[in-house]
């Protein structure tokens, strides 16, 4: 801030005293201009939800957990043995599709456009699956193309959590907790979307809850896979959530 | 409280010597030194308009996180969860054997193999440190010729076209290594060098046991190490043989030696050690002498009379000088020492051969050949010959050598040839260095071959004569490098991968020596399961002792009146200098100094007061070969008079990318010294001589000059004694370390153990453990102050590396610490215990109360938590904490290295600047035990919980487990009448309980110490 002289004028002098004042009440109103429009964009608990990325693959859950009733865990089967429950790797979803390669009405009308031309049918595939074919580098005969190169799949992670946050999906899925419980109806989304809240508040008001009053209504769950310890028989055990810091801060 | 008089421990001299200024800095905890002045306003007006600037950077919406599954996914592997791979640490050459903790395909932990002969589950801190040598972006990616990248097949192509010439001129060729214990390497060094007329493999250690082969050759007809089971000895007696810290094998030396000290069966060992400075081995020793490097030969000579003289054996020893130690003590320790006949050990740390055979001679003598030195079954963990060196160096100074492999040493940098050395190697047409880094030899070779870290190469070792341990690589290799044995068979016309040529090694010679499988697939998976496997060996033919041999030492070499002897040894964290690209080591507080980032040298007090030294004093050693270093001094108790001591494995060009270690501000200073790197290398005071490597010099000449240079030492601060101001009245000092004597422990198991009755609860049902109740001891007894602990915490919890200057300001990050305390004995004679002090999980934490925002709270299961995204760093906590045990992260601990990155623990949260940290109990470990115990349906074990610290001790000393299991063996020693905790008359009810250090002499306990100096 600038000391004027006994003869600068007043205005300047005027001016000079209240410069920064000036200079700091522009800054503020420019930086909130700017702020206001970017409310929405602050990670507030529930903001996420309602997130529905397209995906690198346009995999149907409703197609294959919801009509084919493909189990959670057969794809996720880390969710039983690991913190991170996991996408399935290529190979899993190469299970099926080495032979399912298209829809049953795509692979019916190709029979029929080939048996009206007298030729055999043609391989159909339609252009989500080959895209799994293009990760793994497979030609038409799907085998595996030494000239193209295999990349994996990008997938983009729609439930997210900080990273100061340590959840363990083991606890939960062996003491009976149903996946829909926090990833909502999964079987009948075409794009999975984020369906709960997902913040510290809404976890730990269902571990306090299952604290009072059991798991759906049950105080006990029965361990899955039986302890060898036991003689193999299934153990009933009361479910107990933890609400300690350090079950997921550390 | 019982009137007796407790025991004065002190820190440091200062504290000793109750120095006002000093007592003053200790007692803060965050000693001043802020930024300038700043004008209140100006501060106001610049945070105003600052907040204004950073509203607007604004935030945006969560960035898109991306999941990216393999393609084809291995059975075994699951993402989230780790798999433990046996190998061999490659940390030094002992070799123990280790279980790498390998997560998403990388190895982040190294634990020692509980199963492995050497190791038996401990691992040292260069071992446990060795993995971040893995994730180290300066080591070589590519082949080198004349410092430029190139290509393998070129090089190969030189190299072989180079060889011929040389083959057809029969010209020498030499490969110099150090000791190498791998059968695939050596069979292979052997078939390379066999296609050379004049071609030899020239083996040396840098920290060299060529005396003790060589001695051994003398006395027993075979050049070999004998195997050393101090477990069996029932009286050690050591002449500066720092067997606990550096000296050849130390885990497993350490293991040994505390299974012979058991207060439980009351099978304790007594422990006698002669050394000229204060060394790890000698600060647990019972019995310790400081006496001059030049009179432990006459020392030996005085101990060999006696113990011949009671054995019948001659010894002739008229004109002896007189013992530097108290005849009737000598007296009384050959007595023990025939008692303990067949059940005691003499070892001797000095490369000079007649003091070798002079040890040799005595453990003949008390018949301790067989039984605690084995020599049928050797071990293969020291085999340099310094006499070979001797003639290697003399024909490079000839310029007669035309090829030279460097493989494993740095002898630009290890030998003290200093500007000559280095043209002579410059004169070799054909030098090549297998290193994996540009060291000072690297830099002089003409190609430069690295070679691959342990952890990603295919090895094998045989260490100890009949234990065969394997090394598998547990992630691809980063960087285009072939092992020596790849590289010589590719040289020899074909080309193999190192897994064909140990698959080869063990199915041709190992797999022949073994008789419990007899398919060997089935033996190599078992091996590869297992890390090892015990082959048998023939029994290496040794002559009947050579008495012929024995030649007394009469006469003892004490440097003049105001010179000194010079000792050079090597520290626990640095060894020869091979870890000096290692910021963990660097910064790992030395056991007995407790300085980091330097190397100094170590003075007497008494000395050091008539030359009118204090710490940081720069001083100028000459020698009289006109050899000169400039170093700060420290000022050391217990070390004798006349002595000083330097560290090697400083100075190296690797630590020179120290130069902006840690945060960098303002008014940082540089964690490297003026000439750009950590330390000074003291290498050039070595002698070399007569086939031998000396590590002692006489006549040495000290002087001052008038630098100063600050040495970084923790010893001083987290003091846990009351400032004198604050001190009630008719107070004493604090018992925070206790101690006794076996004499007093025998007759009363309490003895020592000042423990207040717990008080009356004021809230006994706030803490109510319904499951487990974590709870650890800590056997201080077995506690060797080796400082493994210490490392294994930072590697598992991501323990940023703060460099010096933050050090110096009491600012180090490591969890757990390692308190080294002084104590005198009436007689004068330094004793020293250690305390490992990590958060003690109080439950009536005195910083749980005072967090504003509950960021530090009470679990359910006895741990103090810390939660980290809470934390708003009032650092109101750590002023409250009695034990000085929180860790504040003052600055954002740059993590700009994603290579370094890979190596930290996904499990442990990377703390953020502003945050409080503190010792978990490994939290991570507790979790994962539990939620693995929950997906099985089982109650969660005691024993499926380790932390980091209490895996790593070699020596076993940290109990850690369930206290309301009353099976738990850590129930079990929390009954023991030894446990005490520190400080436990606050009442803060911690979950750590030590033992009491009980040292094994014959007379009563000590009574209070001495107020006089002693040096």
């Amino acid at each position: 801030m600038s000391v004027q002289g006994p003869n600068s004028s007043r205005l300047v002098r005027y001016l000079s005293n209240r410069f920064l004042t000036l200079a700091l009440l522009v800054a503020l109103a420019f930086s909130l201009m700017i702020l206001i429009p970017k409310f929405n964009a602050y990670s507030l608990p529930g903001n996420q939800r309602g997130y529905e990325p397209a995906q690198p693959i346009a995999f149907s859950h409703r197609l294959h957990a919801g009509e084919l009733q493909v189990q959670c865990l057969y794809c996720h089967s880390g969710a039983e043995k690991s913190r991170h429950a996991g996408i399935p790797s290529t190979n899993v979803c190469m299970n099926c599709h080495r032979f399912v390669s298209a829809t049953l009405g795509a692979v019916r009308a190709e029979d029929e456009v080939a048996k009206k031309e007298k030729r055999d049918p043609a391989r159909v595939v339609s252009a989500e699956i080959q895209k799994i074919y293009d990760a793994l580098a497979l030609n038409d005969r799907l085998q595996p193309d030494p000239t193209k190169q295999p990349r994996p799949i990008n997938w983009i992670k729609v439930h997210n959590l900080p990273d100061f946050v340590y959840f363990d999906h083991r606890p939960h899925v062996n003491a009976g907790v149903t996946c829909q419980k926090c990833h909502g109806p999964v079987e009948t989304m075409e794009r999975v979307r984020q369906v709960e809240d997902l913040s510290m508040g809404w976890c730990v008001n269902c571990h306090r809850g299952v604290d009072r009053a059991g798991l759906d209504g049950n105080e006990n769950f029965t361990s899955r896979p039986a302890p060898a310890a036991q003689g193999n028989a299934p153990v009933t055990h009361r479910v107990y959530a933890s609400i300690d810091c350090s079950t997921c801060h550390y | 409280m019982s009137k007796r008089k407790t025991k004065r421990h002190w820190k440091s001299l200062e504290e000793r010597n109750a120095n006002p200024d000093v007592l003053k800095v200790l007692g803060d905890e965050f000693p001043p030194g802020g930024p300038r002045q700043f004008r209140r306003r100006d501060f106001l007006k610049a945070a105003g308009f600052t907040m204004g600037v950073a509203v607007t950077t604004g935030c945006t919406r969560a960035p898109i996180q991306r999941a990216v599954p393999l393609l084809s996914q291995p059975e075994e592997i699951v993402p989230g969860r780790f798999l433990y791979y046996a190998s061999t640490c490659g940390g030094c050459n002992a070799g123990c054997g280790v279980l790498a903790k390998v997560r998403d395909g990388r190895p982040i932990k190294l634990e020692g193999n509980p199963e492995h002969p050497i190791s038996r589950g401990g691992l040292c801190a260069t071992g446990q440190a060795s993995i971040l040598g893995l994730y180290d972006a300066e080591r070589l990616q590519h082949p080198l010729k004349d410092g430029k990248s190139s290509t393998w097949a070129d090089v190969d192509r030189e190299i072989t076209a180079d060889l011929e010439t040389i083959r057809a001129e029969r010209g020498a060729v030499r490969f110099l290594s150090g000791t190498i214990n791998s059968p695939t390497t050596l069979a292979g060094i052997q078939e390379f060098l066999k296609g050379f007329q004049n071609s030899r493999h020239v083996v040396y250690d840098a920290l060299s046991n060529s005396a003790l082969l060589d001695a051994h050759e003398k006395t027993h007809g075979v050049r070999a190490l004998p195997r050393f089971h101090f477990d069996k000895a029932e009286v050690i007696v050591s002449f500066d043989a720092d067997f606990l810290g550096t000296w050849i094998s130390p885990v497993e030396y350490t293991a040994d030696y505390r299974a012979a000290r058991n207060l439980e069966t009351k099978h304790v060992s007594y422990h006698v050690q002669f050394e000229p400075r204060l060394s790890v081995t000698g600060s647990k020793a019972d019995q310790r002498f400081a006496v001059a490097s030049g009179e432990l030969g006459l020392l030996l000579s005085h101990l060999a009379e006696r113990v011949a003289h009671k054995e019948d054996s001659p010894f002739a020893s008229s004109q002896m000088d007189a013992a530097p130690v108290k005849e009737a003590f000598l007296d009384e320790l050959a007595e023990r020492l025939r008692q303990a006949r067949g059940r005691s050990l003499v070892v001797c740390g000095v490369n000079d051969v007649r003091q070798q055979i002079l040890c040799n001679y005595i453990n003949h003598l008390l018949g301790n050949y067989g039984t605690t030195l084995v020599l049928e079954k050797p071990s293969l963990q020291s085999q340099g010959s310094d006499r070979e060196l001797e003639t290697l160096l003399d024909e490079l100074r000839k310029g007669e050598i035309k090829a030279l492999f460097v493989y494993g040493v740095n002898p630009s940098f290890e030998l003290p040839g200093g500007e000559s050395l280095e043209r002579d190697l410059q004169k070799v047409p054909l030098l090549v260095s297998f290193a994996q880094r540009l060291d000072e030899t690297a830099s002089l070779a003409r190609y430069v071959l690295p070679e691959p870290h342990y952890l990603e190469s295919w090895s094998d070792h045989e260490s100890i004569s009949g234990v065969a341990s394997i090394s598998q690589p547990l992630l691809h290799r980063l960087g285009e490098t072939r092992s020596v044995a790849e590289t010589i068979s590719a040289w020899r016309g074909s080309p193999k991968p190192g897994y064909e040529l140990i698959r080869e090694t063990w199915r041709n010679n190992l797999f022949t020596r073994q008789k419990k499988e007899r398919d060997f697939e089935t033996f190599w998976e078992r091996t590869l399961h297992d890390g090892f496997a015990e082959i048998e060996t023939d029994a290496i033919g040794g002559k009947p002792f050579s008495i012929q041999s024995v030649q007394p030492i009469w006469r003892a070499e004490r440097p003049e009146a105001n010179s000194f002897s010079l000792v050079l040894y090597p520290k626990v964290g640095m060894l020869d200098g091979r870890n000096a690209y290692n910021p963990w080591l660097h910064e790992l507080p030395d056991p007995i100094t407790k300085v980091t980032w330097d190397n100094y040298v170590s003075i007497a007090p008494k000395a050091a007061a008539r030359f009118g030294i204090s710490d940081g004093d720069v001083v100028r050693v000459d020698t009289n070969a006109g050899v000169a270093v400039e170093l700060p001094a420290y000022i050391q108790p217990g070390q004798h008079e006349q002595t000083l001591a330097i560290a090697l494995g400083y100075g190296s060009k690797l630590s020179a990318r120290f130069a902006k270690v840690g945060p960098q501000w303002i008014d940082a200073l540089v964690s490297v010294g003026d000439k750009g790197v950590v330390g000074v290398n003291a290498v050039l005071l070595l002698r070399f001589g007569n086939g031998i490597l000396e590590y002692t010099t006489t006549n040495v000449k000290l002087t001052r000059t008038d630098k100063q240079r600050e040495l970084a030492c923790t010893q001083t601060h987290n003091t846990l004694s009351v400032p004198k101001k604050l001190q009630p009245k008719g107070s004493g000092p604090r018992p925070v370390l206790q101690e006794t004597t076996l004499a007093a422990y025998l007759k009363d198991p309490h003895s020592g153990v000042e423990d207040h009755e717990e008080k009356e609860d004021l809230w006994p049902t706030d803490h109510p453990y319904r499951g487990p109740r974590w709870g650890m001891i800590i056997d201080q007894n077995a506690c060797t102050g080796c400082s493994s602990c210490v490392i294994a915490c930072q590697v598992e919890n991501n323990i940023p590396v703060v460099g010096r200057d933050e050090i110096r300001r009491n600012r180090e990050m490591h969890w757990l610490r390692i308190d080294r305390y002084y104590s005198e004995t009436d007689s004068g004679q330094i004793e020293v215990a250690y305390e490992p002090l990590m958060c003690q999980q109080c439950e009536n934490a005195p910083c749980e109360t005072v967090c504003p925002v509950l960021a530090t709270v009470h679990s359910e299961d006895g741990l103090n938590q810390q939660v980290y995204n809470r934390c708003i760093g009032t650092r109101y906590c750590a002023n409250n904490c009695p034990y000085k045990a929180r860790r504040f992260n003052w600055f954002n601990y740059a993590h700009d290295d994603q290579l370094q990155n890979l190596v930290l623990n996904p499990d442990v949260a990377v703390r953020s600047r502003g945050v409080m940290e503190k010792c978990t109990f490994c939290v991570q470990r507790i979790q994962e035990a539990k939620i693995e115990a929950k997906r099985r349906g089982e109650k969660v074990s005691d024993a499926a919980v380790q932390t980091a610290c209490q895996q790593s001790c070699p020596s076993q000393a940290i109990y850690f487990g369930d206290l309301n299991d009353p099976q738990s063996q850590v129930s079990k020693m929390m009954a023991n009448p030894r446990r005490y905790r520190v400080l436990g008359e606050l009442n803060v009810r911690p979950a750590v309980g030590y033992l009491t250090v009980v040292r094994n002499r014959p007379e009563e306990a000590t009574k209070g110490s001495k107020e006089e100096h002693h040096g």
